[in-house]
């Protein structure tokens, strides 16, 4: 049965997009709202986690309490967050009440009070989030991972810096909501058992009059020269980064790339599960997956060891990614096939994986890839086509971010 | 939905819940044994025995077993806990017949010497991994001091000693005392062909020889108490409590599980609204855990060091008010409505039901239809949620906690 997606946009530029799901009684959506890290006021980092938190404490007529409750009601699951390029409002629930809920995020993202008094708590919630990084030695090397690969504003850590959030007041912050929290290249995505008209009728009715364009997100640049940083800490275990540049989502070769991926680490049958942890023990964890920005991408590695193997596991997985340029086999090539396929379809099976998936194609390329234009487009590439891909586009200008008690030689 | 049940002459269950609008077939082969099972010699053979199952057995080697998943495109995974063992995959209809087979396979493991050396250097990793983690850390502490010495305090990593010291043929001797097919379940949600699957899995599993497979059920017995592991490099603490609460064979489970969301089940819950907030606390929730013969309230809390008394006092008062005062009928309203959407909406996807369906059978023998479990949640009443309070669960506190703290007992 073909997927059955719609996409619509609002004269204000909040784009619409719907995929019906047959015999599902949830609906899930996402809101995304382009206010991220990366647009934080300078200055002031950790701005849009700030108001993430606040626009819950209060919104429309009710207060935090009233607003808590009322989704809970509903039978709302929330989730959500803030993120580097945007700040995403997600939810699932059964079908019947999703209008209700859709009513109260326009609410709480339109209309939040923004109490004053409630600044200091969710200000002290960031706070926490950061010092706790260090007791999740993992999260804390990606934190910094972002900000030595990106420097500037497109590297900033969505929780903020300590000492820029103690500057932020309650005007700027109100200040910031009116300049950021605006429809223009926002995304609805509904998935579920709705159809399409009635959720376009909703939006209208709940978005239709919001208007404005929120500021643009800053040119990142992929880094073009290799690079090593070690952050000491007495850590247990050595934490290791590596990324390297790679093809945005709508770039011709994307697939290309994709594929390449898959046969280094789309399973526990790849490359590098197989060489570091499957004949050398030695890691628990180790993988590598992309990192899609808007108009650019990069794949990120990483391994956690004792610091007495790091040396031989940042080889291992040097020489691993050196070697993919040497191409794959036939075999390789279609367990990486058949992995993105059926992960695929079995996203397929939920509203909220769906949701989230759109949400990103729509903000990413404009249009929500179906699981037709997958298949089309990764059956299309022949083994010799990827090989003659791999080989002349060999991975290189590695970024290598260690953290732990000692750094290792790159 | 469709549910399905049947036996071979050896003991082993099949169980199912068909859904014809599925796209994809889970399989999970659920075994009743975990750390509680383990004395301390072989402290964490069983999750480390659930690693050596991916070597292979006598058809396929270690990179095999994960290429044929890969080639299946199966989602696919195992999980150890205190008492389970769990091996399940995901994949399209066309693919149900390999992914048995492959299971099966694995299942009668080879145990060979060289993997055996290589893996138990993966699992010195993940030991490894875990003590960077604070957060994870206070639960197996907790864990082990409300059980005082009972086998469900057992860690489910085992220690570095413990690990280091295990040898093969003990983690053999302890597979053909607890892989026996009367001690396991297979269950199958999805669109799946049962009369296929119950004819495969006789074929495969059917010569195995089933044996008693005991397990000490005696009751844990807690007392209140308090202990602080200093770790002077932290910056923060973590904090862990630990009530008595319904076994997973009680019909109260469903009140314990209300109550837990009414105490502490995320935002809107009392712990949330005293100590998150206001920002007091970072976190602070309670699940409740049913296990066999006897479950456990489990409650975290995580803040700044000079805030950690303010924060056990909270704790401790919150679930003194409602085990004194009882809780709302809004409340209840509100938590029934979450659990049964939350039910419905995790129903949607094969894998989002396998456990639900293999831990039925596993620890009560039978197999409750989804809509059975919601109804029964909906009609639950405040009264039912005042029988889990009677037995003042509460007053049997064990707390601990981990960070930059002055020792205490």
């Amino acid at each position: 049965m073909p997927q059955s997606i719609h996409t619509f946009r609002l004269d204000n530029g909040l784009s619409v997009v719907v995929e019906t799901m047959p015999h599902v009684r949830s609906v899930a959506w996402t809101l995304l709202v382009q206010a991220g890290a990366a647009t934080d006021p300078e200055g002031q980092g950790g701005a849009a986690q700030l108001l993430n938190g606040m626009i819950f404490r209060g919104a429309g007529e009710r207060d935090a309490r009233a607003l808590s409750n009322a989704l809970d009601e509903l039978g709302v699951q929330r989730g959500g967050g803030v993120g580097t390029e945007y700040t995403t409002f997600s939810g699932s629930l059964l079908a019947e009440d999703f209008d209700d809920a859709l009513a109260i995020y326009a609410d709480v993202v339109r209309r939040p009070q923004l109490p004053a008094g409630e600044l200091d708590a969710v200000r002290g919630l960031t706070l926490q989030s950061i010092q706790s990084l260090n007791d999740n030695p993992g999260q804390r090397l990606f934190n910094e991972f972002s900000k030595i690969y990106f420097p500037g504003p497109f590297g900033r850590s969505s929780l903020g810096e300590p000492d820029e959030l103690q500057r932020i007041d309650h005007a700027s912050l109100q200040a910031d909501h009116a300049t950021r929290y605006l429809p223009a290249g926002g995304v609805l995505s509904v998935a579920g058992g709705i159809e399409p008209e009635r959720v376009l009728e909703t939006a209208r009715r709940l978005f239709g009059d919001w208007q404005g364009t929120p500021p643009a997100l800053p040119q990142p640049q992929l880094r073009a020269e290799p690079l090593y940083q070690h952050i000491q800490q007495e850590t247990a275990q050595t934490q290791i980064a590596i990324a390297y540049s790679s093809l945005p989502l709508g770039d011709p070769h994307y697939y290309h790339e994709r594929l390449g991926l898959g046969v280094l680490s789309g399973s526990m049958a790849s490359r590098l599960f197989t060489e570091v942890r499957i004949k050398r023990g030695l890691v628990y964890t180790v993988y590598a997956s992309p990192r899609l920005h808007k108009g650019l991408a990069l794949i990120l590695g990483y391994a956690g060891t004792q610091p007495e193997r790091a040396q031989e596991t940042v080889d291992v997985m040097l020489a691993e990614l050196a070697r993919i340029s040497e191409g794959v086999t036939e075999e390789e090539l279609s367990r990486a096939r058949t992995g993105l396929l059926s992960a695929m379809v079995m996203q397929g099976e939920s509203s909220s994986a769906r949701a989230g998936a759109m949400a990103s194609d729509m903000f990413l390329i404009g249009r929500p890839r179906t699981l037709d234009d997958i298949r089309a487009a990764v059956e299309s590439i022949t083994l010799d086509g990827l090989n003659d891909y791999l080989t002349s586009h060999q991975p290189q200008n590695f970024t290598v971010i260690t953290l732990g008690p000692a750094p290792v030689s790159v | 939905m469709r549910y399905d049940h049947h036996t071979l002459p050896n003991g082993l269950t099949i169980v199912g819940e068909y859904n014809e609008s599925a796209q994809s077939v889970a399989v999970g082969f659920f075994t009743r044994t975990g750390a509680r099972d383990e004395t301390p010699e072989i402290s964490g053979v069983s999750h480390f025995l659930e690693h050596m199952m991916f070597k292979g057995g006598e058809r396929y080697s270690a990179e095999e077993v994960d290429r044929v998943f890969a080639g299946m495109g199966a989602n696919y995974n195992a999980f150890t806990s205190n008492e389970t063992t769990v091996y399940y995959g995901a994949v399209l209809p066309e693919f149900q017949e390999r992914l048995i087979e492959l299971l099966a396979d694995m299942l009668r493991p080879s145990l060979r010497q060289s993997d055996f050396d290589t893996e138990k250097k993966v699992i010195l990793e993940e030991i490894a991994m875990y003590k960077d983690r604070p957060s994870y850390a206070v639960y197996d502490l907790a864990r082990m001091t409300y059980h005082h010495g009972h086998p469900l305090g057992n860690s489910v990593l085992g220690s570095t000693e413990s690990i280091s010291a295990l040898e093969r043929d003990r983690m053999l001797e302890y597979f053909e005392r607890r892989y026996a097919p009367n001690n396991m379940v297979v269950a199958l949600t999805g669109k799946y062909d049962w009369q296929a699957a119950i004819a495969q899995i006789e074929q495969v599993c059917g010569t195995w020889q089933p044996m008693d497979t005991p397990r000490a059920l005696t009751p844990p017995q807690p007392i209140p108490q308090e202990r602080m592991q200093p770790e002077p490099q932290r910056d923060r603490v973590y904090l862990a409590a630990v009530a008595p609460a319904p076994a997973a064979q009680d019909d109260s489970r469903y009140a314990a599980d209300v109550l837990a969301w009414i105490i502490g089940g995320g935002r809107g819950s009392r712990l949330y609204w005293a100590l998150v907030y206001p920002g007091i606390a970072q976190s602070a929730d309670i699940s409740y855990y049913e296990q066999d013969g006897a479950g456990a309230f489990y409650i975290f809390a995580s803040c700044a060091p000079e805030r950690t008394t303010e924060v056990i006092d909270l704790v401790r008062s919150t679930l003194q008010t409602v085990q004194a005062e009882g809780i709302t009928e809004e409340e209840l309203t509100r938590a029934r409505r979450k659990i049964a959407s939350g039910l419905v909406l995790n129903s949607e996807t094969p894998m989002g039901r396998l456990t639900s369906v293999g831990y039925d059978w596993l620890y009560r023998q039978e197999i409750e239809p989804l809509s059975d479990t919601v109804d029964r949640f909906l009609a639950l009443t405040a009264a039912d949620v005042d029988a889990v309070l009677q037995q003042r669960p509460f007053d049997t506190l064990t707390l601990v906690g981990i960070g930059p703290l002055a020792e205490a007992s």
